[in-house]
């Protein structure tokens, strides 16, 4: 078996350790015997998003994300296709906004979105953000899954209908909203870095599953000794939470 | 009224240093006392801030020791007190009844994100920013605010502004400095600088067009000789200009005279002709900054040796780019040892411990490196990170005394790293560990 990555703006996109997010899948893959194939897609790139079970953006700063965008508008009609073809989409931070409607700066300037999804996205005052740990829950095919991440965004995220997770500490999609990112099934676009995947490792197969699904149908992964991951999110959780 | 605040806080100071402790206390409380203190001292004719991500307080403590030995009577925040109540602290000890500061020049490193809190009050003559690299983003933000902001003070200084030339993000602090005398400082290609990098996550383009960045060469990090094609940003001419750094013997030529260096490492040359800028500015001799050089010594928790049996050296990490120095640094021994890591997260770490993932740490990952041990609050986060890049010779010792008693236990050379929090608890530990 193999699975193929598309790694999009990885130079661009880089700014909280996301990488790590890839490093977490290749490596998941691999300790199953799975070749992954990661391969980077920056400006004016040709790739082809059709080709790939996983396309990846992370988060970055104002300014790179406006570098970016019309780059990124100009893939609209391949990611379309891409994604009517089953890949699935991770979206982290700047990436998660981009694919919704519109996402307006700190300095007021409006960036068009992909507009795939409703949602849209206004930066709070310039010295608010929502920053700290944050842990979560999400239900992924009938099973709940309790999540840690670190979050740190000025952008307010707006007219979620399908939420990815409910907030059980921290703020998600707007200050105190309750509710964390985006999942319709295929796209999942989420503020917890961290990286995200390190600490969830549930999440990091279930991507790999849906993933996977796109050439091989369902695919049962064989399960890994996750203890020092386990360990890692219980320890956030515990001081997040307490005993709850 | 504020004589005797003053005397006030002297006095608390004076306890404080009695009882063999240090720190901003007596700033804290004379901000309670005067929010608006800072402005009424009365400034000595030299004053000069350093400001960047990396190398504040050593580059600081460098330009204390060579104005002073110009025979200038110079004070400074030697020991990184370096937010308001640092400051604040430093000028009521050295200030008389009239507030005036009892020196020829003051030296103060300041936060990047307090510059701008502090800049106009203090008359500073001598503006010094060495670099700025990706640093706790959930303290800082992103880099583009904290630029902005210290951009926001530039319009009407009138004093020499001192810039390192081969970082973007500070030459652009020129553009909006026109009242200023602007000087750059820069260091030519070396032989290990390189073509292409894959360290550099800043400077990829032009701050004026937003064209891509053309980089000659890169020295660390996205520090470098860089320019744009377009507008000519980065083309600048050098004040001290850095023509050869010669690794082997340890020294660096300036127009024609070889100077010593005080660290072996790229980035401290930088750090030094950051210091000879401030002289040349100010007119002072920089045969004085020689004699420093060639006989400072580095703070704690840099490069800080221990005796565990087996040589122990420890260093401390803040970010990635500090963080990928200090281990291309251990990467130059050549012998096989063992390295304790200790991560933690309050908040002057850095909350945020992602950016272990954006840090290099696969350099450690070699046949000389025979364990690695992960310590502190977020030790489990350090494992993973070694785990997913594939390194399995770990182990998890959250508490830093038994991690350390570990490593001692192992009788083999070793490093430590630490974050900023664990620094001053490790060294104590390193130390009873040594007698």
């Amino acid at each position: 078996m193999k699975m193929k990555i598309l790694w999009m703006y990885h130079d661009l996109m880089d700014l909280y350790g996301d990488k790590g997010n890839i490093q977490v899948l290749k490596r998941r893959c691999e300790m199953r015997g799975i070749e992954c194939q990661v391969d980077t897609c920056s400006l004016h790139e040709e790739k082809d998003c059709t080709d790939y079970d996983l396309i990846f953006i992370g988060g970055g700063a104002d300014k790179e994300q406006g570098i970016l965008v019309k780059d990124l508008l100009a893939r609209k009609e391949n990611l379309k296709q891409a994604m009517d073809q089953k890949s699935f989409v991770l979206l982290i931070c700047g990436g998660y906004q981009m694919f919704g409607q519109y996402y307006i700066d700190g300095d007021g300037n409006r960036i068009e979105g992909l507009k795939f999804f409703d949602y849209y996205t206004q930066s709070a005052d310039h010295k608010k953000r929502c920053i700290g740990n944050i842990v979560a829950e999400c239900e992924l095919e009938g099973r709940k899954i309790r999540l840690v991440g670190f979050e740190n965004h000025g952008g307010q995220t707006h007219g979620v209908k399908t939420p990815f997770a409910k907030v059980l500490k921290g703020h998600g999609n707007t200050f105190q909203n309750g509710y964390e990112g985006f999942y319709n099934g295929q796209v999942l676009g989420t503020y917890m870095h961290g990286p995200l995947l390190p600490k969830n490792p549930e999440i990091a197969d279930f991507i790999i599953e849906k993933a996977l699904a796109r050439q091989y149908g369902k695919v049962e992964l064989v399960s890994l000794n996750d203890e020092i991951e386990c360990k890692a999110k219980e320890i956030m959780i515990q001081r997040c939470l307490g005993g709850k | 009224m504020n004589q005797l605040r003053l005397y006030f806080i002297k006095g608390i100071r004076w306890v404080l240093v009695k009882m063999g402790r240090g720190g901003s206390l007596p700033g804290t409380i004379a901000l309670k006392l005067d929010p608006r203190i800072l402005s009424k001292f009365h400034m000595p004719k030299i004053v000069v801030m350093v400001t960047g991500t990396n190398g504040k307080t050593t580059t600081s403590n460098l330009i204390v020791e060579a104005l002073s030995a110009c025979g200038l009577k110079t004070i400074g925040n030697r020991r990184g007190d370096n937010l308001r109540e640092g400051i604040v602290t430093l000028l009521c000890a050295n200030a008389d009844r009239h507030y005036k500061v009892q020196a020829d020049a003051v030296v103060l490193e300041v936060d990047e994100l307090t510059v701008s809190r502090v800049f106009k009050d203090l008359s500073v003559t001598t503006f010094v920013v060495n670099n700025f690299f990706r640093d706790q983003l959930d303290r800082a933000g992103e880099m583009e605010t904290i630029v902005r902001r210290i951009e926001s003070i530039l319009d009407d200084y009138q004093g020499h502004l001192i810039l390192n030339a081969d970082d973007p993000n500070v030459v652009r602090l020129a553009d909006k400095a026109l009242q200023a005398s602007v000087h750059f400082y820069g260091v030519d290609k070396t032989e290990h600088s390189l073509v292409l990098s894959h360290e550099a996550s800043e400077g990829k383009f032009c701050p004026r067009c937003q064209s891509p960045l053309i980089y000659e060469y890169y020295q660390y990090s996205h520090i470098g000789r860089f320019h744009c094609e377009k507008d000519d940003f980065g083309n600048n001419p050098l004040e001290i200009e850095v023509s050869h750094y010669d690794e082997q013997a340890g020294t660096f030529t300036v127009d024609d005279t070889v100077y010593p260096a005080f660290q072996n490492a790229i980035y401290a040359i930088y750090n030094c002709a950051a210091v000879l800028c401030v002289l040349k500015v100010n007119q002072l001799p920089l045969s004085k900054a020689a004699q420093v050089f060639s006989s400072f010594t580095l703070k704690e928790g840099r490069n800080e040796e221990f005796d565990l049996g087996k040589k122990c050296i420890l260093n401390l990490i803040k970010n990635p780019t500090g963080a990928n120095e200090v281990m291309k640094y251990i990467n130059a021994f050549d012998y096989s040892r063992n390295i304790l890591i200790i991560l933690n997260d309050h908040v002057q770490d850095g909350k945020d411990v992602s950016w272990i993932w954006d840090a290099q740490f696969e350099m450690l990952m070699n046949e000389k490196t025979d364990i690695i041990i992960c310590s502190g609050s977020r030790a489990y986060d350090m494992a993973l990170r070694l785990k997913y890049a594939g390194f399995e010779h770990f182990e998890i010792i959250e508490d830093v005394g038994a991690a350390a008693a570990r490593l001692k236990e192992q009788n083999k050379e070793s490093f430590v790293i630490s974050t900023y929090t664990a620094l001053q608890p490790t060294r104590a530990i390193l130390r009873r560990l040594s007698k």
